[in-house]
């Protein structure tokens, strides 16, 4: 009968919109390709003298440094755990952008090759940050390049090995591993840096620790195309009605409050806090007075050098005495404590 | 797909375009759909007055994209489309399904219908045609109104992305436009389940309360992170993404996603429709 064929093509309408619907599910998976074998240090000396390319790309984190949940930290923070994507565009000649979108709103950072600016549209507010302002206090940096950093810090303290392949964004990639010396003392296990077979650019990060499945952290490229970009992008005029604010070169004062201890993987970043924390520039989304915070959510010690609390997570831990000096590393609670104690 | 020939193309059928052109009518002159109309058009007048009036909530307080509306008028009709695609244009939607189908079949005339010389698989596109149509006026009417509300209260002439670029008041049009299509294709899909529902039932209230009430709990489930597995398949998930044509460039991705998805879902809903109404008895 006619209306039962009908009835029939209909309902195999509705099966096809089903499995339309389940094609969204799947992921983009890739093979694992195959690509010559290559010398670890082959690898990394290529990659660190990669020429930055053209390009566009969406880059996804994952984080799950394990830290505790913030008070005043919004949940779309990076900090706060969870997913967040970012944009990023280059032009191979150090100009950049980069946005970080958020819900009904996003951050955008475009390095013009002279000026660097942030804006923020939630605040409507634009940072310009002055060409005098030297590179390393430039708030921007392609991810390439902070993968890069990475390698550089590490090498010297790492077991360097090249695992097999892997497919990011669809392009193949080899898969360098750095794994700390057994004389480091960290709570990170290893380094995975997805390295682009074709152009040796970095295009994944996974940061592993001691025992744990998930990785700590993973941010990577789902989407890349290496075309050459309108010069439009990395242009940043202020729109009208933004406020424009122009913070002063960064203090030498504030270099000389930052001090390391330590090499590699167990280095410990020491820092003071700024005085009125209240007057920092910038667009923190974090509560105002991290003492406050850090006892709210730390554990109080003490030692020699004074005392504190400490917040230890999966990935590192923190140390704030109560006069407001903060170390921070990838490392146990006694490296803390011992860099804390260390002569100047 | 569904291209078979109306079974009744043998009698003499009425001609499609005075049937279609019957049912529009029917949609159009129904007063609660006039209603309805007009009251989203209020709307972006409504918001855009407040916001002129009260300069907008200030940063960081209540919704982030409201905030931006405050001197950039032209990012009204898309604030209003993201507050209104969630629930208030679905409802609409689902009201012109309901009286599509079930709403004839409670007064005893969708017998008639289906006796009339109208093949029943047209029958059926007639209706889809009308629920169409009337989505894409909600839409559009918001859209509109918005663009004049926007222009004439903060006399932009131009529009400031939420990437912090500005584009002329040509572009900005055009991403209002683009916003609107993108809308109504997701409203299409939400108004072709609405239909099969209606196919299904016989009272109205019945296609309103799943309409709506499954919107509500997809939008749970979406919450629940172990039913991420889930996600992919509920409408609402990618329904924020049409704030997306706000940044500079547009990021395409969730958009297309969502067109693939709505259309899954006009598929589905027109089929099931074809399906239970060519079984139907009389």
């Amino acid at each position: 009968m006619k209306r039962r064929s009908v009835a029939l093509t209909a309902t195999a309408g509705a099966a096809a919109g089903l499995l339309g619907l389940t094609a969204l599910t799947l992921p983009a998976g890739a093979a694992k390709p195959d690509l010559p074998a290559i010398e670890p240090e082959e690898l990394v000396s290529s990659a660190m003298t990669a020429r930055s390319p053209e390009m566009a790309g969406t880059i996804r984190v994952d984080n799950d440094l394990g830290l505790p949940a913030l008070p005043g930290v919004p949940e779309s923070s990076p900090l706060s755990g969870g997913s967040s994507t970012l944009r990023a565009w280059s032009d191979g000649q150090g100009r950049h952008r980069l946005t970080v979108p958020s819900e009904g709103g996003e951050k955008t950072v475009v390095d013009d090759g002279d000026t660097v600016w942030k804006w923020s549209s939630t605040e409507r507010t634009v940072t310009k940050y002055r060409p005098d302002a030297t590179r390393e206090h430039r708030p921007a940096t392609t991810p390439a390049e902070t993968a890069r950093h990475l390698i550089a810090k590490l090498r010297e303290s790492s077991e360097v090995a090249v695992d097999g392949t892997a497919s990011v964004a669809g392009r193949d990639a080899y898969e360098l591993v750095l794994t700390p010396e057994p004389t480091e003392r960290t709570v990170l296990r290893e380094v995975r840096i997805a390295i682009g077979a074709e152009k040796r650019i970095p295009l994944r990060v996974v940061v592993e620790t001691d025992g744990a499945r998930q990785p700590a952290l993973k941010a990577g490229f789902t989407k890349l195309s290496l075309e050459p970009q309108d010069s439009e992008l990395f242009r940043f005029t202020p729109p009208a009605g933004a406020k424009v604010t122009t913070p002063e070169a960064p203090e030498r004062t504030e270099r000389a409050r930052h001090r390391v201890v330590g090499a590699g993987w167990d280095s410990v970043l020491l820092t003071r806090l700024p005085q009125e924390p209240q007057s920092r520039q910038g667009t923190d989304d974090g509560p105002k007075d991290p003492r406050d915070l850090a006892r709210r959510i730390g554990e109080p010690v003490s030692g020699d050098w004074g005392r504190g609390w400490i917040v230890t997570t999966r990935s590192g831990s923190a140390l704030l005495t109560a006069d407001g000096r903060l170390a921070v590393g990838a490392v146990p609670e006694q490296v803390l404590t011992g860099a804390m104690g260390a002569p100047r | 797909m569904t291209t078979t020939t109306p079974t009744a193309t043998h009698r003499s059928s009425a001609p499609l375009g005075r049937v279609l052109l019957s049912e529009l009518r029917w949609v159009l002159r129904r007063p609660r759909n006039l209603l309805a109309l007009l009251g989203l058009a209020a709307l972006p007048v409504l918001i855009g007055t407040v916001v002129a009036l009260t300069g907008g909530p200030s940063p960081g307080d209540g919704p982030a994209l409201l905030a931006s509306v405050a001197g950039n008028g032209l990012v009204l009709p898309i604030v209003t489309l993201v507050m209104t695609q969630s629930l208030l244009l679905p409802l609409v939607t689902a009201m012109v399904a309901a009286d599509a189908l079930a709403g004839e079949s409670a007064h005893g005339t969708l017998r008639g219908l289906l006796l009339a010389p109208v093949g029943r698989v047209r029958l059926v596109w007639v209706k889809a045609t009308g629920v169409l149509v009337m989505t894409v006026l909600s839409v559009a009417v918001i859209a509109v109104v918005g663009v004049l509300t926007g222009l004439v209260i903060v006399g932009s002439d131009g529009l400031v992305t939420l990437s912090g670029t500005t584009l002329p008041l040509t572009g900005a049009i055009g991403r209002v436009a683009l916003a609107a299509g993108w809308s109504m294709t997701q409203m299409a899909g939400i108004g072709a389940i609405a239909l099969a529902v209606s196919a299904l039932t016989e009272h109205p209230l019945v296609v309103l309360a799943v309409t709506v009430g499954g919107l509500i709990v997809f939008g749970v489930l979406g919450e629940l992170p172990a039913l991420e597995w889930l996600r992919p398949f509920l409408i609402t998930t990618d329904l924020y993404a049409v704030a997306d044509v706000l940044r500079d460039p547009i990021p395409t991705g969730d958009l297309i996603t969502g067109l693939w998805r709505a259309g899954c879902y006009v598929l589905i809903g027109v089929s099931a429709t074809v399906a239970r109404m060519a079984t139907r008895d009389v």
